[in-house]
């Protein structure tokens, strides 16, 4: 018997919806129903062991390639059951419907739900998750790297002017969805070196509300996904076009920037600090040449 | 009392073999629809394994095979899934009968007088009251029982809204089950503005689903609903004599009165089972019953059977259909498939669709 196995295992884990769970071995079977789960058992080089993630994983490359279990968003539980796990990642906040966290635990399956809403928290996981798959040092490895990268970017934007910034993570109809108020995506914003328009608990800011806190920066997140808006010029006419906007400082200065990294700034796991340096780097160019 | 008097001969029953033909029909259905479910799925369990299964779960027989996941996959997934469609498409539909021939309308449905409204309010305060679902609460979920007893508790004050003293007009009874089902639905409204991050499951208990089917929630609606529809079967007379108008009813020695009174409290207790499980499906409880009656006419002591067994075997087909098709809302296949059925079922019956004879 290995005796670091012996130590480790059966080993009682806590998730971010307080659920405790014991593991009387590490999994070998795991099925990620978050692309941010999978990129943190990724990083924590057990991708190998993924049975089943999302048709939206995308990262690393190679689990394109394992069993999709959640397509267009919604979980195929069959395919969970079918797929055997003996570990499943869910996310929390809705993102894993409740309804189907229900039905996992009325089967009895290992559930670890996960929802980080800061940087701290992401670090909370990958630990969580490296007890889970026996990669405790390889977790507080990552963790000590994001860290030392998070601090990196702070010091970088330490004294710089810090406009006030729109993150549009999505327009329509007059309503702008942006980062919210406490949000992990405001938090972001802050370290990056920005002051954060946020909207209300779910980031919607009215076109009055927005018009009157008159934004310096906006970051368009939505050029990440709708390539029309992905060209600078073109992306300040479409926004220059809404009603009220014209008038912004930031449209006026110029100051319209197509952000293209919204993936990885959204998604919270090890690349979440590649999304923070994207941040910083959009809002302070001259920070970081 | 006999449906049939001298004073106004009632064309009621068809022929024996068309009965026949109808109810075999029925029940082939409903067989055909639950073994076509059992057998289908996304996980590629193969239709010897998904027999195998279940036979060796009903009788114990048999060397088990097959993989342990095969064997919740079925048994657990897929079956109380089927059972559970069963039972609320054959509760909907029996409703649904019931509603039309009481409130002598074709636009009747189960929901009619209020109980998806008050449902919906009930589900959607316990989902937004419960931060994460909550397993087992009354064994069935705090949820689903808040939507029974919001079902419920809706018919029952609508009920006593249209009371007045020279009893319960139908129309008073359909005015007061729209209007306090408009005042539920602003409700639910509301609570959806501000559901926050809770919206997406709020808005799929609202779409209607047979996705969350288990034992304990099959074993909590099944009970209700065969009681609810066996006290309903065995006043197939008065639902007849009710057909031809209150005041005849009333000649013919009907209570009118209290028979208004428990078959609405019955069939609100069968709408209000179902949708506590399932969650609010349309036109089930409303075209249905059309298509039986057109088939075989209003009697109801055939009616009320062959709705229940073709409500029972189109839910579970429908639900078959939404698993396939990536888990869409079953009531969209129900009204994309029943739609079309009944216009054309419309078109071709020139006499139209009628509650009486």
């Amino acid at each position: 018997m290995p005796s670091a196995v012996a130590e480790s295992f059966p080993v009682t884990l806590t998730d971010d919806a307080g659920r405790e769970l014991v593991l009387d071995a590490s999994p070998r079977r795991i099925v990620s129903l978050a692309p941010s789960n999978t990129e943190i058992v990724c990083a924590l080089g057990a991708c190998d062991r993924l049975v089943g993630v999302t048709d939206f994983d995308d990262f690393p490359p190679e689990v394109v390639d394992v069993d999709a279990v959640v397509i267009a968003a919604s979980v195929d539980v069959e395919l969970v059951i079918a797929a055997e796990p003996d570990l499943i990642l869910a996310a929390g906040n809705e993102l894993t419907p409740s309804a189907v966290i229900e039905q996992l635990d009325t089967l009895e399956l290992p559930v670890l739900i996960l929802y980080p809403a800061t940087l701290d928290e992401v670090y909370a996981d990958i630990e969580l998750i490296g007890a889970a798959l026996d990669r405790r040092s390889e977790a507080a490895e990552l963790v000590n790297g994001m860290e030392g990268r998070v601090a990196d970017v702070v010091a970088a934007v330490e004294g710089v002017e810090r406009p006030l910034t729109l993150y549009e993570v999505f327009h329509a109809e007059g309503t702008t969805y942006t980062a919210g108020e406490g949000s992990f995506l405001a938090s972001l914003l802050d370290l990056a070196g920005a002051t954060p328009l946020t909207g209300d608990a779910q980031g919607v800011i009215g076109a009055e509300d927005l018009v009157a806190a008159d934004p310096e920066l906006i970051l368009l997140g939505t050029a990440s996904y709708d390539p029309s808006l992905s060209d600078s010029e073109a992306a300040l006419e479409a926004v220059r076009a809404r009603a009220g906007w014209a008038d912004l400082s930031a449209v006026r200065d110029g100051e319209v920037i197509p952000y293209l990294d919204d993936i990885v700034t959204t998604r919270p796991g090890p690349r979440i600090v590649d999304g923070l340096e994207a941040l910083a780097r959009a809002i302070h160019p001259d920070s970081f040449e | 009392m006999s449906a049939t008097t001298v004073a106004r001969p009632i064309a009621f029953g068809p022929s024996p073999g068309r009965t026949t033909l109808v109810l075999g029909g029925g029940t082939a259905l409903v067989v055909i629809a639950a073994g076509a479910a059992l057998v289908s799925g996304t996980s590629g369990i193969s239709i010897g394994d998904a027999v195998a299964i279940l036979l060796h779960q009903l009788t114990g027989i048999g060397p088990v095979t097959w993989p342990s996941s095969t064997e919740t996959i079925v048994w657990e997934l897929r079956l109380p899934r089927i059972v559970a469609g069963m039972v609320v498409g054959a509760g909907l539909a029996c409703a649904g009968t019931v509603f039309q021939a009481l409130l002598r309308n074709p636009m009747a449905d189960p929901y009619i007088i209020g109980p998806a409204a008050g449902a919906s309010l009930g589900a959607v305060t316990a989902l937004l009251l419960v931060p994460v679902a909550s397993v087992g609460w009354l064994g069935i979920g705090l949820v689903q029982f808040f939507a029974f007893a919001g079902g419920l508790v809706t018919v029952l004050v609508v009920f006593l809204i249209a009371r007045g003293r020279g009893g319960t007009p139908a129309v008073t009874l359909l005015l007061a089950g729209y209007a306090v089902s408009s005042l539920l639905s602003a409700g639910v409204a509301l609570l959806i503005f501000n559901s926050g991050e809770r919206l997406a499951a709020v808005i799929s208990w609202l779409l209607g689903s047979l996705a969350g089917a288990s034992w304990p929630r099959v074993a909590f609606a099944a009970p209700l609903i065969v009681i609810s529809f066996s006290l309903l079967l065995l006043r197939w007379r008065r639902l007849n004599a009710l057909l031809l108008g209150e005041a005849q009813a009333a000649h013919l020695g009907v209570d009118v009165e209290r028979e208004k009174r428990i078959l609405t409290g019955l069939a609100a207790l069968s709408t209000s089972a179902g949708v506590a499980i399932s969650g609010t499906i349309g036109f089930v409880g409303l075209v249905v019953p059309h298509l039986v009656r057109l088939a075989i006419g209003p009697d109801h002591r055939l009616l009320l059977p062959a709705s229940m067994l073709y409500g029972a075997g189109l839910l579970v087909l429908a639900d078959l259909g939404a698993r396939l098709a990536g888990g869409i809302p079953v009531g969209v296949v129900t009204a994309l498939i029943g739609a079309p059925f009944f216009l054309w079922l419309l078109r071709r019956n020139v006499v139209g669709v009628r509650v009486g004879r």
